[in-house]
């Protein structure tokens, strides 16, 4: 039986009807220049099609010819040492009024942590004539930062997009035989009509679960690369030690690991595609879903990312607390990594799980205070925070403070010292400081490899700048290491918290901008403004002018970045969500090799990974 | 002239059907088994504070030859489908399914390409949990559903269920 991934065309998700002239609209061209840019022209000259600033990010166009050269330029150039690729995504344009212009782009993150700078390269995709219509393609950057394979291949699987040169260019989230590259603007979102009202013998009901694919497609490959002379074992996807449901193809030498394949996509959700079909401000919701350990950071970086294109001041208090809530969320997955972690490695840690949820439902029940949810909580919005913070809240929130540094002693009295824990960890899941930048890894992944670098100190968003703390790195590298970080930078929250908690403005919670944040609730019985403002934004939704932008802020696993191509209406035009499990993953292949099974399950638990934000 | 006129004292009579489901009722193993968010609240349920304990049911298994109850916590893509498939065929009868939150139960906000609109569409549910997710009190209340339902049941209803080959061949990794 074919696979009908799309049942209905939902007229009332795909209205464009009511955007204005002039909409679509291509983003507009960089503006100005910066050192880094210049540098580039004048060693590139003509083949830089445009560079410059955009939404303050530096940005440079270049032709699918010189890509290559360019990255390795902007890697082994003394002056600009851009360490690693954080980032790969792609727009397909079929929809924008292209006047001629290639339909497909790929966009590339690049960040340099010595000299702290980010440049945005976006890259025409050349064509070559190929199955129904032109196949897209481009030259693959594996070979100057190794840490692209991943990324290319999502971008390949999602967009279609072939890299010339790529190592292993299979389908890395939807199954094998899926029939067509789902982010491509003609691939419809696919679901099901909702039935809002049917009877039984209504023919509708035909059609209900046409989309699911047939079972042969979950019999699996033995991955390239891979010998039948060794060992093969399957770890998942419904394995205790995984952390969701992620596969594991492990090749074996007696009790040494040849190598990992992993197999993902088993959670794969289709964020991205519908993110393109909802307003800006429905997305919020979604962002919980992802990292479902960390629903606060992800609303946060989502919303400044939105903001940011909008231009719109966040009042102070609100800044206040949003780090507040970023803060217990982070506490709040580390303690539950910690509990896991425990778990997995040694097998009858149950103690330390039911010590560390118990802290971490104390934080649940702060969110619930503040926004009625415990875990999806969508309590950071576009233009500040849902409500005000009640009461009780401060109080509380002190009391937990008082408490948790006691707590943190505590775990650390059980395990951190354990000789058998210390064994289990140490000088296991190594990875090298050239190795974690190359492989694009981030958080404390990056920083348990010696590197230094927190987005919080050093590109600051919502008010960082203000705060004291430190950031814990370590030089070992391996599993240990990155324990001890995480244990410290539960502390270090701590610190942040208690800083916010004393220095918490008075003030508005949200923007006034009526545009843009909903009008308060008791302002819609008395006012007829609010009550058109809230039902402007409640069926259009507010729009953001033309352009792009990449933010990306720290949240506990590393860096979380939102890429969001606005054709001026309503909904993004593209929406792409970095996730830090997802590059991190890609390094357990590395760290795993000579090792024994048994590590692996440590180096998963070391990597802290939520496949919710992994497969997306 | 019953029959506990001639029993001596301390034993007591009961049909097989109510000792049998007293037993299955008071300790419903889960499967070890998380999908997606819902899978964080399934994990609180089992800690200290709700303590799913009370209900028989804190042996979390990994086998599914171990358990009785598949929780399905949370939304189930196509490419997971077949895979659930196979994990419910594997666990031995008498078995029961609960879709906890409503992406297991019809889809919930990802009513899109990847996700199957409910769970049911491959394996049939006992109880269904609606919440994004649902709070620890609400699975502990779907518990107390099974539980009456399992109560009700007859054991010669599950002697009748033909267990079901695994649908799809089993094919060996790389064949
Ligand atoms: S019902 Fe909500 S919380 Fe549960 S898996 Fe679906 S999106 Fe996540």
């Amino acid at each position: 039986m074919p696979l009908d991934v799309a049942p209905v065309i939902r007229s009332y998700e795909t209205q464009r009807t009511l955007n204005p002239p002039g909409i679509p609209a291509l983003a507009p061209m960089p503006t100005g220049e910066t050192d880094d840019t210049r540098r580039i022209i004048e060693r590139f000259g003509k083949d830089i099609v445009a560079a410059g600033l955009h939404n303050g990010n530096q940005v440079v166009f270049v032709g699918p010819a010189q890509l290559k050269a360019l990255a390795t330029f902007l890697r082994d150039s003394a002056e600009l040492n851009y360490e690693t690729l954080i980032d790969v995504t792609s727009v397909d344009r079929s929809q924008l009024p292209l006047d001629g212009g290639v339909r497909f782009q790929t966009v590339y993150q690049f960040r340099s942590y010595s000299r702290n700078q980010h440049l945005t390269v976006i890259a025409d995709c050349g064509t070559e004539p190929g199955g129904n219509g032109e196949l897209p393609h481009i030259d693959s950057l594996t070979g100057v930062y190794r840490g692209a394979e991943w990324p290319e291949r999502e971008v390949y699987d999602l967009m279609g997009i072939r890299f010339d040169g790529h190592p292993d260019l299979r389908r890395i989230l939807m199954p094998k035989n899926w029939p067509n590259h789902p982010l491509q603007k003609q691939a419809p979102l696919g679901g099901e009509e909702v039935p809002f009202t049917f009877t039984w013998d209504d023919p509708e009901f035909e059609t209900l679960g046409s989309q699911i694919l047939p079972a042969e497609s979950a019999a699996p490959d033995l991955p390239p690369g891979m010998s039948r002379q060794n060992m093969v074992i399957n770890m998942g996807p419904h394995h205790p030690s995984t952390h969701g449901v992620l596969r594991l193809v492990v090749e074996m030498d007696g009790e040494r690991i040849v190598s990992i394949d992993p197999d993902l996509g088993f959670l794969h959700s289709g964020f991205e595609k519908t993110g393109e079909n909802k307003r800006y401000k429905d997305f919020v919701y979604y962002t919980d879903r992802m990292d479902y350990l960390s629903a606060m950071s992800n609303n946060l970086g989502y919303c400044l990312t939105i903001e940011h294109m909008l231009g719109l001041e966040i009042p102070e208090r609100a800044q206040v607390i949003r780090v507040i809530m970023a803060e217990m969320q982070r506490i709040a997955s580390h303690l539950f990594w910690l509990a896991t972690h425990v778990l997995d490695v040694s097998g009858t840690g149950m103690s330390l799980l039911m010590y560390a949820t118990r802290e971490r439902e104390r934080i649940l029940d702060l969110f619930e205070m503040a926004c009625g949810a415990r875990l999806t909580v969508s309590y950071i919005r576009i233009g500040g925070v849902w409500q005000d913070l009640p009461d009780a809240f401060i109080a509380e929130l002190k009391d937990f403070l008082r408490v948790m540094p006691e707590k943190i002693n505590e775990y650390d009295a059980l395990i951190t010292e354990a000789p058998l824990w210390q064994e289990r960890l140490t000088g296991i899941g190594f990875i090298s400081a050239e190795d974690a930048l190359a492989m694009g890894l981030t958080g404390p992944m990056l920083r348990g490899s010696g590197i230094d670098w927190d987005l919080r100190r050093d590109r600051p968003y919502s008010g960082y700048e203000s705060y004291e703390f430190e950031v814990p790195t370590s030089d070992s590298g391996d599993c240990y290491g990155r324990f001890n970080i995480r244990m410290e930078e539960m502390r270090q929250s701590v610190r942040i918290l208690e800083q916010a908690v004393g220095n918490l403005p008075s003030g508005l919670y949200k923007s006034n901008n009526r545009k843009v944040a909903l009008p308060p609730r008791a302002e819609l019985d008395v006012s007829m403004e609010a009550l058109i403002h809230h039902f402007k934004l409640m069926t259009e939704g507010f729009h953001v002018s033309p352009g792009f932008f990449y933010h990306g802020i720290e949240n506990s696993k590393g860096e979380l970045g939102f890429f969001v191509y606005s054709d001026g209406s309503a909904k993004p035009y593209r929406l792409h969500v970095h996730g830090p499990s997802f590059n991190n993953l890609y390094a357990i292949d590395h760290i795993s090799r000579g090792e024994m099974l048994s590590d692996v399950v440590t180096n998963i638990g070391s990597i802290d990974i939520v496949l919710g934000e992994v497969d997306r | 002239m019953g029959l506990e006129e001639k029993v001596p004292e301390g034993i007591l009579t009961t049909s097989l059907d109510s000792v049998i489901n007293w037993g299955r009722a008071n300790s419903t193993w889960p499967l070890l088994f998380g999908l997606a968010c819902c899978a964080m609240e399934m994990i609180a349920t089992g800690t200290a504070r709700h303590d799913i304990a009370r209900y028989g049911s804190e042996l979390f298994r990994a086998s599914p030859r171990q358990a009785d109850l598949m929780i399905v916590s949370g939304r189930v893509s196509n490419k997971m489908a077949p895979v659930i498939k196979r994990i419910y065929d594997q666990m031995l009868a008498p078995k029961w399914v609960i879709a906890m939150g409503i992406c297991a139960s019809a889809g919930g906000p990802f009513n899109n390409y990847a996700i199957i609109q409910g769970v049911d569409k491959i394996i049939p549910v006992d109880v269904y949990v609606p919440g994004c997710p649902p709070r620890p009190e609400s699975l502990l209340y779907a518990m107390d559903l099974l539980r009456a339902k399992q109560r009700r049941e007859t054991v010669g209803a599950w002697r009748k269920v033909e267990e079901p080959l695994a649908v799809e061949e089993i094919v060996p990794l790389g064949v």
